[in-house]
């Protein structure tokens, strides 16, 4: 439709589910049509074009944070923690970000890179022989929350119950706006009985780190972290390192079963990963909307908007501007690439990038080896209702060339239980830091077993690559695997090892080359 | 106005030309320079616009921060010579200029 006369003038309610599914068509034209767009009905501006985003995340005097960044916590007028730091301003927000910033280095988050594999493979290898998976129940909904747990140092009992209490905080009712409350979204004290731990419990994780490391606070006076300030921290990284990379994993297995031809590009050539993720986070960008409240009153497209006023800043709309990127519509893995604003954009831009980065990478190289095709089962995917994270509750998909129209039923594949006498105690299960005394010097390597109703698998990770185990035998605390290992040569390593409460020491053997001794300690 | 000769970790050369007072990164980003992207729109928070400075350069550059060197320690294949180009204030002085770039910023 060209003319424009007989056209509504366009609108965008953040709470419609239409809007919701598909915000594209209307974000176009709130970018030709209204680039200064207001909604009287729930009393916001927003901008949608990429110059009048990156304006407004860049210029942070102008477009505050210190009310919150989501629409409803804006709304709900209430007084957030200093520590909650993703909504404050300089010189408070300066204070916790630079420690969060410096704690989540990328010299130390690409140092994660074993363990995000080995947490990869572990989702992943059971499927492999299923005609279906779910990219979110099976990776997305468990591989982040491992590694943010990992990182916290959250027992791995707690981690689910964690990142179900995360997502259920952004869940709303279909068309209705976010319920929001100080005690549930900030205040974090779910995590309160680690801190207590940790404080006698000292570790290498990021908690031990934040109860010992002393800042800069804003007031100026250098100090330790108050315990509330811990809670607040903690509460903000667990739930930011879930769902958000949650949403990528689900656009990364919508978008590449959509565009097969570019996914076997990526196969041809894994080295389109990296600038495959960053499409992913242009083109489907799971934090499409981030507000600010006007320090004062600011001009733009001719029209003067009062201090106080919020402002939405569209960067999902942004991040499709044709001015800035030519057909942004499409989805390209091999468009010239740009800076986007996926993580957002100056002081408040996503200080778990690199981690969010590395995890979308691995979690594409990780499902490729196994799954080199796959098609979304539409009729039993589902859009997660939240308003400020658009991304898949559920994306199941059928595993292979052509969907299996028979398939369909998500229930007819979760394998029966097998009958199993007794479920052997598992000391054996976890992931344990097995160190080979090789010929070469010490080897490290990280094993991770699982226990499914009796049936064993695992994976170990070394020299970067994991590789699947096979012939898992236990026998009260004596275990035995073989690993089949690529790297630095092709050669089957048979370990058996006897284990006393969290240690094994045993022996292993390389193929025609020797017999080591190995040590392993659980973590 | 002074040059910024950006040369990427391929050997691609991209010779910019920025105002006095604005950063390296800014006229790499305006000037759509592949390899720096700016994440943060130079708050020396992000680590996302390294670059290695010549050695003809590297004495005229004002000194590293204390936030500067914070950001450099955490950040991915850093050498003596690097810097965050958002710290570093194109000038007369620096026309001409040489950063060379990492092989990634992430």
């Amino acid at each position: 439709m060209t003319a424009a006369s007989n056209v509504e003038p366009v609108s965008w309610d953040p709470y419609n589910p239409v809007y919701f599914k598909n915000p594209y068509p209307v974000f176009r034209r709130l970018r030709e049509e209204a680039p200064l767009y207001y909604n009287a009905e729930h009393g916001f501006y927003a901008v949608s074009r990429y110059a009048d985003c990156e304006r407004a995340m860049r210029d942070k005097d102008s477009f505050s944070s210190a009310r919150g960044a989501i629409l409803e916590i804006i709304k709900a007028n209430i007084q957030l923690p200093e520590a909650v730091f993703i909504f404050q301003d300089p010189p408070i927000h300066t204070a916790y970000r630079n420690m969060i910033t410096r704690a989540m280095s990328p010299k130390r988050m690409n140092a994660l890179e074993a363990q995000v594999r080995a947490f990869c493979a572990q989702c992943l290898d059971p499927l492999v022989g299923q005609d279906r998976f779910d990219f979110i129940a099976d990776l997305g909904a468990k591989m982040p929350t491992r590694v943010i747990s990992m990182l916290l140092g959250i027992p791995e009992e707690d981690q689910e119950a964690v990142r179900q209490s995360g997502d259920d905080r952004l869940r709303t009712e279909a068309g209705k706006p976010m319920e929001v409350s100080l005690e549930v979204n900030f205040e974090g004290n779910a995590y309160s009985e680690y801190i207590d731990w940790r404080m006698t419990h000292p570790s290498d994780d990021m908690m031990t780190e934040l109860l010992q490391t002393e800042f800069k606070d804003p007031s100026g006076t250098i100090r330790k972290l108050t315990k509330d300030e811990i809670l607040n921290l903690v509460n903000l990284i667990a739930g930011a390192g879930n769902e958000t990379t949650n949403r990528l994993i689900g656009w990364t297995g919508k978008e590449l079963a959509e565009h097969p031809d570019q996914r076997r590009d990526i196969i041809q050539n894994p080295a389109l990963i990296p600038q495959t993720i960053e499409e992913l986070l242009r083109y489907q960008t799971p934090g499409p909307a981030i507000g600010r409240t006007l320090t004062g009153d600011v001009e733009l497209y001719d029209t003067k908007i009062p201090e106080g006023s919020i402002m939405m800043v569209l960067v999902g709309a942004g991040n499709r501007d044709e001015r800035r990127f030519p057909d942004g519509d499409s989805f390209n893995i091999h468009r010239e690439q740009r800076p986007h604003l996926g993580f957002g954009h100056g002081i408040h831009v996503c200080v778990g990038a690199v981690l969010a980065r590395l995890e979308g990478r691995i979690a594409l190289e990780e499902t490729l080896k196994r799954f080199p095709e796959w098609h979304v089962d539409y009729d039993h995917a589902e859009l997660a209702q939240t308003s400020t994270v658009r991304g898949w509750e559920t994306l199941p998909v059928f595993v292979g060339s052509a969907p299996k129209k028979g398939a369909a039923k998500p229930v007819a594949v979760a394998p029966a239980p097998k009958p199993v006498e007794k479920v052997p105690d598992a000391p054996f299960e976890g992931t344990w830091k097995l160190t080979v005394k090789g010929p070469t010097g010490a080897e490290n390597t990280v094993l991770v077993i699982e226990n499914k109703n009796g049936a064993w698998s695992g994976t170990q990770t070394g020299q970067g690559t994991t590789s699947p185990l096979t012939d898992i035998t236990v026998d009260n605390n004596k275990v035995s695997w073989i690993n089949h290992i690529t790297k630095p040569i092709k050669v089957k390593v048979h370990f058996s090892g006897e284990i006393s409460g969290n240690n094994m020491t045993g022996k292993v053997k390389v193929g025609f080359i020797g017999s080591f001794s190995f040590t392993a300690v659980k973590q | 106005m002074p040059k910024v000769r950006f040369i990427l970790h391929n050997g691609k050369e991209h010779t910019v030309t920025g105002d006095v007072g604005d950063s390296a990164m800014q006229t790499a980003v305006d000037n759509a320079v592949p390899g720096i992207i700016g994440d943060c729109g130079g708050n020396c928070s992000c680590a996302t616009c390294h670059g290695y400075i010549d050695a003809d350069w590297l004495d005229k550059l004002s000194p590293i921060s204390e936030d500067e060197a914070a950001i450099l320690e955490g950040a991915m294949h850093v050498e003596s010579n690097s810097r965050l180009t958002c710290q570093v204030k194109l000038s007369e002085e620096l026309d001409g200029i040489v950063i060379r770039l990492p092989i990634s910023q992430v």
